[in-house]
């Protein structure tokens, strides 16, 4: 036992000894970089976060390759512009693979700024692996440009390290979804969502919207976020026989949902979920054509395109160089965000009178409702959300063996009429 | 005369071995904590030290119940999760500051290893399976919108206001302290050496006069705190989060892994095993995922085949081989 619990002292000394080794050499790797940092900087340090793999790799790769592409573009063209050395500096990106994981991440944007020390700080897709970059960020004045997180804790009057860049908060993006089931005279509507922030709050904005038009939901109910059998709730939706069913979640949630109602037996008049149009390429390999025809989602940018920018290329722009450099990557939403997101920083950089984070922050303040970008308007609230972006309603359309999604709400931007109630077959 | 002097030897040579043995222990509790409380001198990544600081006691906590009893609680995330919602709630809507909320947060675990109590009449698998389960429920459970009043439901839990990086290091300091001593205690305690005996033959154990279900729940409730301190502390560095990041089945595994590879049921194993492994993890695992993967799952299986006591049998192991050639030699 004498022998056993010595062994056991020095392994521990051992272990402490190599992470204490471990610690010094990523302490002297921080050393090395903050005495650059005091110069005037040769490159300007993006730092993000991606997921390969996980729940969020769908959406987070796409995203990394928007930040890429813009990161290419820059250094092409010379540089990136920044007004405090009235110069074009080189764009350095470092970029670390969470794998979908919050506490990984929460480790990542800590060495992204203690060790990297980033210049520009754009967090990974969604609120999950953006919350734990917040208070980080905000502890160590950095900056965060957010992308694609709508989470409605982060953006608050005390805290003015976070500006919301591409996606607008999800409780607003329901809104157009509201006045189209108006407009249709729909009134018995059925509502599944899922138990997190960003489908809980477009639940809660779709439930208030009809209560003010005097329609209650004949079914309003929660699952789990992990939830990929749908069966009995279909069943159970089925059985309020509503004219609409409208399912909030992510596409891991999305696609088996809209694969089991065939299978269920049941038929609706109007589906609506919210994933196909932001990864319509996914969605067609994973639904096919015959389950994903003629239900609805939010249409977004490439769908929507904004030819009349001011800030970066338009959609048809991108969507053609983007092609060009990633030829294997559809054109998707997340990889628009990320670029949008990465046109904001750069728009900062470009009109801030000093090297800060802070003078990034008003100076992008300043030109909040100003631009226009390739995914829409730039418009952020007092606290840093994003409020300027708008998500027409749109349905899929059987085309040439695959689909394609219109705008089919409002009218001022619908480029066909909905069919209502989807056709049967 | 002899005797007497055989007799005063051999208790010179006890106490000896007393001491001995305090100083071990003492070392124990007092080499990882005091090296964790110098390690922020030479790495500013405050954050990625607590995470480690939070592995650890979570490998205690394990090392806890599966090391003296024999229950694998894939579940074990519970405690975790709810000491993290028992800190939030206690800093939202009880007022307390972050010190208080992180302590409240291993009571609320506690809480909770109350209610699953029940689950102790189960074994092996069935153990496993009911512990995650219950896990599950939890986390679906916190992240309910019906409960938005109390937890925030699912749009997270903030607790920015009381964010501290210093703060809550240091508080994973004193957590990793009070997990090590926790340990040390429980093994050269009564209630260790019957926990050993139930994990060898609960029968004979309780002929012997040890209560076995009284022992089960005392390591349970302590495993259940080590967690929810764990938790507790992991969302005061954190500040903002989600019900999935509390109840990442992941870091369930990443606790028994770490536990198992550095060797359960001794006192440092489970420090070696969160140290190396959360290192080599932060090295490979992020450049190379799916190589650390590969190489995770190759040590997990490497450990359930071949090493059942981890690293420290390895060395134990090596250690008596060695004193035997030195024994031959003689």
């Amino acid at each position: 036992m004498k022998v056993h619990r010595r062994l056991l002292g020095l392994a521990g000394v051992c272990a402490a000894t190599g992470g204490a080794v471990a610690v010094l050499a990523t302490g002297a790797q921080a050393g090395h970089t903050r005495a650059s940092a005091a110069a005037a900087p040769k490159q300007i340090v993006v730092g993000t976060l991606y997921a390969s793999s996980g729940a969020y790799a769908a959406d987070s790769l796409p995203q990394y390759d928007g930040v890429k592409f813009w990161v290419n573009q820059m250094n092409k063209s010379g540089g990136v512009y920044v007004a405090a050395y009235h110069k074009k500096i080189h764009v350095k990106l470092v970029a670390y693979n969470d794998q979908s994981s919050p506490t990984t991440a929460a480790t990542l944007y800590s060495q992204l700024i203690t060790q990297n020390h980033v210049n520009i700080m754009i967090p990974d897709f969604g609120s999950v692996l953006t919350a734990p970059a917040v208070s980080i960020a905000q502890d160590h004045h950095q900056l965060l440009f957010d992308a694609t997180a709508s989470g409605t804790v982060f953006f608050t009057p005390n805290n003015p390290y976070i500006v919301g860049s591409g996606i607008r908060n999800s409780a607003f993006w329901p809104q157009p979804l509201v006045q189209f089931l108006v407009a249709k005279h729909i009134k018995k509507i059925a509502i599944l969502y899922d138990a997190n922030d960003f489908d809980a709050a477009q639940a809660a904005t779709l439930d208030h919207g009809l209560k003010a038009h005097g329609i209650r939901p004949v079914y309003y109910q929660s699952t789990a976020t992990t939830t990929t059998t749908y069966g009995t709730l279909i069943d159970s939706i089925a059985a309020t026989n509503p004219q609409a069913v409208i399912e909030f979640g992510y596409n891991t949630n999305d696609v088996p949902f809209l694969n089991t109602i065939p299978t269920s037996g049941h038929r609706f008049n109007m589906v609506f979920t919210v994933f196909p149009g932001q990864l319509p390429q996914l969605f067609q390999q994973e639904v096919g054509t015959k389950n994903l025809g003629y239900t609805y989602t939010y249409a977004t940018p490439p769908l929507v395109p904004y030819s009349k920018v001011n800030l970066g290329l338009n959609t048809a722009q991108f969507s053609r160089a983007f092609k060009h450099s990633f030829p294997s990557v559809p054109v998707t939403y997340p990889a628009m965000a990320g670029y949008g997101t990465a046109l904001i920083a750069q728009e900062a950089l470009a009109k801030a009178s000093s090297f800060t984070q802070l003078a990034m922050r008003r100076a992008i303040g300043n030109e909040s409702g100003k631009l226009t970008t390739a995914i829409g308007q730039f418009k952020i609230t007092k606290d840093g959300a994003q409020e300027g972006e708008f998500l027409p309603v749109g349905q899929v359309f059987p085309s040439h063996g695959g689909t394609t999604i219109k705008v089919v709400y409002p009218t001022s931007m619908a480029t066909t009429k909905a069919k209502y109630p989807a056709p049967k077959g | 005369m002899p005797e007497r002097d055989a007799d005063a030897s051999g208790q010179r040579a006890t106490r000896a071995r007393q001491w001995r043995r305090r100083g071990a222990d003492l070392a124990a509790v007092l080499v990882p904590t005091v090296l964790f409380a110098l390690a922020r001198t030479v790495d500013s990544n405050l954050l990625l030290l607590v995470t480690i600081m939070v592995y650890v006691v979570l490998a205690q906590g394990v090392n806890v119940i599966y090391g003296f009893t024999g229950y694998l609680p894939f579940g074990y995330v519970g405690f975790f999760g709810a000491g993290a919602y028992g800190t939030y709630i206690a800093v939202a809507h009880l007022g307390a500051n972050a010190v208080e909320a992180t302590v409240l947060g291993g009571v609320a675990a506690v809480l909770v290893a109350v209610v699953l109590i029940p689950l102790l009449r189960l074994r092996g698998a069935y153990f496993a399976i009911a512990s995650l389960a219950a896990a599950l429920a939890l986390s679906s459970l916190v992240s309910n919108p019906a409960l938005t009043s109390v937890t925030n439901g699912p749009y997270g839990a903030d607790l920015s206001k009381v964010f501290s990086a210093g703060g809550s290091y240091w508080m994973a300091v004193v957590i990793v302290a009070v997990a090590m001593l926790a340990v040390v205690v429980l093994r050269r305690s009564r209630l260790g050496l019957q926990l050993r005996a139930v994990r060898a033959d609960q029968v004979s154990a309780g002929y012997a006069g040890v209560n076995v279900v009284a022992a089960r729940t005392g390591a349970w409730l302590l495993s259940a705190l080590l967690a929810g301190l764990a938790g507790g502390v992991y969302a005061w560095s954190i500040s903002v989060f989600y019900p999935t990041a509390v109840f990442d089945t992941t870091i369930s595994l990443f606790a028994i892994v770490f536990a198992l590879f550095g060797g359960v049921g001794t006192v440092l194993g489970p420090v070696v095993g969160a140290v190396v492994l959360y290192y080599v993890y932060n090295a490979i695992g992020v450049s190379d995922p799916q190589y650390f993967q590969l190489i995770f799952g190759v040590v997990i299986v490497i450990i359930a085949l071949f090493l059942p006591g981890g690293l420290a049998a390895v060395l134990v192991g090596a250690r008596r081989r060695l004193a035997l050639r030195g024994g031959d030699v003689r």
